[in-house]
């Protein structure tokens, strides 16, 4: 019976420590790296806008939350205090240009910043959906 | 509700006069913050849509509850998944007025206390709401400020019972905007 106690509080012990680490691993699990992560969908930046613009409740349902791979020739480059976005418009509407809004990774800036645009680019990122005007990638890198 | 909201922005931004008398951002700042005694938990989103007519005063703004970050992805998964489901209800939007409009002139450098009334949703949820902020106008253009609380059971958010201690009833917003004549 004592050894069968013994053996009890051991295991609670242990148990305790194992819920304690899994806890604190969940808890502080990291944001996921979309730079590395494989692409769900790989599309140009004007048909992704178009299923959004089409369907957006249809198009919601299959790219929100996803990774994306767009590419692209860019309209413009836009910075803000905390923000470099790649702008593909090709629409005017009520807030101005409508389309593609990419928000790049604070390391792929420049590299954005640097490319032509006359030329065309692939870029990468997290879909967290279409606002009513534009469709929103984060997270952005540059493929190529 | 979407329909209407982008009826409103339409006529907003689409009507009979001068553009100039409109100011939009697409990189407006809205963050939340929660303070419990067991933790504190705080997100930011910054691609928010906002647009104000400075003739008529209307008013609105439209965010992503998707793109809200937080410092942990634990509980920005729950946040998306579990209370906000954001699947579901992937917007969060105002659409209202500057109901002092007469005590805000557009035209002049300055900060101006304004009164912001108008309908919330949130979470499928709407409700009527009025707001103090400030308005700074400059020669860049108008920013926006304004913290209000917004109580989570108001929108029929769920908080489980697990975490009821972790999360306050009522969350702190605070908004940023700042705002650039349509061109």
């Amino acid at each position: 019976m004592k050894n069968w106690s013994k053996i009890l509080i051991v295991v609670i012990i242990f148990g305790c420590i194992g819920a304690w680490v899994g806890y604190t691993f969940m808890y502080n699990k990291a944001h996921t790296n979309f730079e590395k992560a494989e692409a769900d969908f790989s599309l140009t930046a004007r048909q992704l806008f178009e299923e959004f613009r089409n369907d957006a409740e249809t198009a919601g349902v299959k790219f929100n939350g996803k990774v994306i791979e767009l590419s692209g020739r860019p309209t413009k480059v836009e910075e803000t205090d905390s923000l470099v976005i790649a702008v593909f418009a090709f629409e005017e509407g009520m807030f101005g240009a409508e389309g593609v809004r990419v928000s790049m990774l604070p390391n792929h800036a420049e590299t954005l910043k640097k490319h032509p645009l006359t030329l065309a680019i692939k870029l990468k990122g997290f879909c967290p959906g279409y606002n009513g005007t534009d469709v929103i990638i984060e997270s952005g890198s540059v493929v190529k | 509700m979407k329909t209407t909201l982008n009826l409103l922005i339409a006529i907003l931004l689409l009507s009979s006069s001068a553009m100039a008398q409109k100011f939009i951002t697409k990189n407006g700042n809205i963050s939340f913050f929660s303070s419990t005694p067991m933790e504190d938990i705080e997100a930011h989103n910054n691609q928010v849509n906002s647009a104000l007519d400075v003739e008529t005063g209307d008013f609105v703004f439209k965010v992503l509850i998707k793109s809200f970050k937080f410092e942990k992805a634990l509980m920005q998964e729950h946040f998306n998944e579990n209370y906000m489901e954001s699947d579901k209800f992937p917007n969060a939007t105002f659409q209202g007025k500057v109901a002092n409009l007469s005590d805000v002139d557009f035209t002049k450098n300055g900060t101006y206390n304004a009164q912001i009334k108008g309908q919330l949703t949130i979470h499928g949820v709407t409700q009527d709401i009025e707001e103090t902020g400030t308005f700074t106008v400059s020669k860049d253009g108008i920013a926006g400020n304004s913290k209000f609380n917004v109580k989570v059971a108001d929108y029929n958010i769920d908080i489980p019972k697990t975490v009821i201690n972790n999360i306050a009833e009522s969350i702190e917003v605070t908004v940023d905007v700042d705002l650039k004549p349509l061109k």
